[in-house]
């Protein structure tokens, strides 16, 4: 009771067993990956854009992590950050896909060849 | 330095979970699903188990496992369910368990505001996009998934793509073992000082400060405190007042300064992206597109034909009635 106390006063509660710092960027890099492989191989314009938040995602495990490392709540403070680039870019991803829906009534990435430079 | 875990084992379990990735993405013909999600599971978990095995002293609680297990496997069906609303629901299972990660490491402001903000609003806006943006099958129809949600394109140069910088990125993380330090021993409730309302608010709960008491105030409103024995002064009595021992600084708290002390400009700017993405997000939706003629005729007819079948259908049963 009386360890739990103090752990708990240090404003970081050290859960059970902490898990290391690598363990965390594991995780992260491994999620980023799979964000990177969907993102390259799917061909649904709205799957791809869920990849680009599955990446995010990621980078915001990294970024808890590393500011937990440094004992500092400048890392929290940049996932709200990330959040909102994730919400400004869904929003404006998403209304640009249903342009592009209603144009060709179809989500596929290959009917807008044309685009490439 | 040394590596934590041994290369050669590293890039196996690289080139492990490439092949479990690659057979799981989606494709036309044999479908190895199934068994490419069990291999790159596997892949995963052996990562795990190697992480452990070099230090079993740092090895995580279960609460690590299941959360990060739930969170890949969700996030590999994020990236190989042919069916966009099922990924979709599956990032919201990702989002859920990277929350449980963040309690872990004892960042609760972020994880309830993941769960708010990712899993309540942005997947939300997805869905919504998602279900306007297929087309229901027609009464009697087996629904079909299109070609682009079906099959992969260049899954085995992706996947060695991913794979290849996978290597590389841990090859260099995992040049020693960072213990998640345990923090240092500075007052942790200093900045009880600067929330005069919060110790105001916990005293008159607990009811050692009268209602209508202030606290007493140092030249810049902040609240005295006498950390050795947890009192603060208070304007009405004479001697200072305990501290509850359930007042503290919670996390939200130190976000909440950090953000607004230490990063005032950027909020600012968040403030700013967030305007251009709505300006531009009902800019871009209210443009009208043409339709031409032929299509809004073939739409029509084709919303008209189950009902004008109906109608006939019901003629017919009508005139069989009567005769």
């Amino acid at each position: 009771m009386n360890t739990m106390m103090t752990l708990a006063q240090t404003g970081f509660p050290v859960p059970m067993a902490a898990p290391t710092l690598a363990h965390y960027i594991a995780i992260s890099a491994i999620m980023f990956v799979i964000g990177l492989v969907g993102f390259l191989t799917r061909r649904n314009l709205i799957i791809m854009f869920l990849c680009t938040e599955l990446m995010f995602q990621a980078a915001g495990i990294a970024l808890v992590a590393f500011g937990r490392y440094h004992l500092s709540f400048s890392g929290q403070t940049f996932v709200i950050f990330v959040l909102t680039v994730a919400a400004a870019e869904a929003s404006m991803a998403l209304a640009l896909i249903v342009l592009l829906f209603r144009r060709k009534e179809s989500l596929s990435t290959e009917d807008w060849r044309e685009l490439k430079g | 330095m040394e590596q934590i875990i041994n290369p050669y084992i590293l890039y196996g379990l690289c080139v492990l979970g490439a092949i479990g990735v690659c057979l799981a993405l989606p494709r036309r013909g044999i479908n190895a699903q199934i068994i490419g999600a069990l291999v790159a599971a596997g892949a995963g978990g052996l990562t795990l188990l190697a992480l452990g095995l070099g230090h079993p002293d740092a090895l995580p609680n279960a609460f690590f496992y299941v959360f990060s297990l739930v969170a890949l496997g969700g996030a590999l069906r994020v990236i190989t369910h042919p069916r966009p609303v099922y990924a979709a629901l599956y990032f919201v299972l990702t989002v859920i368990a990277t929350a449980g990660l963040f309690l872990i490491l004892s960042a609760e402001f972020m994880a309830f505001a993941l769960v708010i903000v990712y899993a309540g609003a942005i997947l939300i806006t997805y869905l919504f996009v998602i279900m306007l943006a297929t087309q229901a099958p027609q009464e009697g129809e087996i629904e079909v998934l299109t070609e682009y949600d079906t099959a992969a394109r260049e899954p085995v140069a992706a996947t060695i793509t991913g794979f290849l910088l996978l290597a590389v990125l841990t090859t260099m993380v995992f040049r020693g073992f960072g213990q998640l330090p345990v923090p240092a021993a500075e007052e942790p409730d200093a900045l009880l000082a600067q929330m005069p309302r919060k110790v105001e608010r916990a005293l008159l709960s607990d009811g050692s400060m009268k209602p209508g008491d202030r606290l007493h105030p140092d030249a810049r409103g902040n609240a005295i405190i006498n950390w050795e024995n947890r009192t603060v002064e208070v304007d009405g009595s004479k001697t200072a007042v305990a501290l509850p021992r359930s007042l503290r600084v919670t996390n939200p708290d130190r976000v909440g300064f950090n953000l607004l002390r230490d990063h005032p400009g950027t909020i600012e700017i968040a403030g700013v992206i967030l305007l251009m993405a709505m300006l531009g997000a009902v800019v871009l939706s209210r443009k009208q597109v043409q339709i031409d003629e032929e299509a809004k005729v073939h739409q029509a007819r084709s919303l008209a034909a189950p009902l004008a079948k109906a109608a006939m259908d019901n003629r017919t049963s009508e005139g069989g009635g009567l005769s």
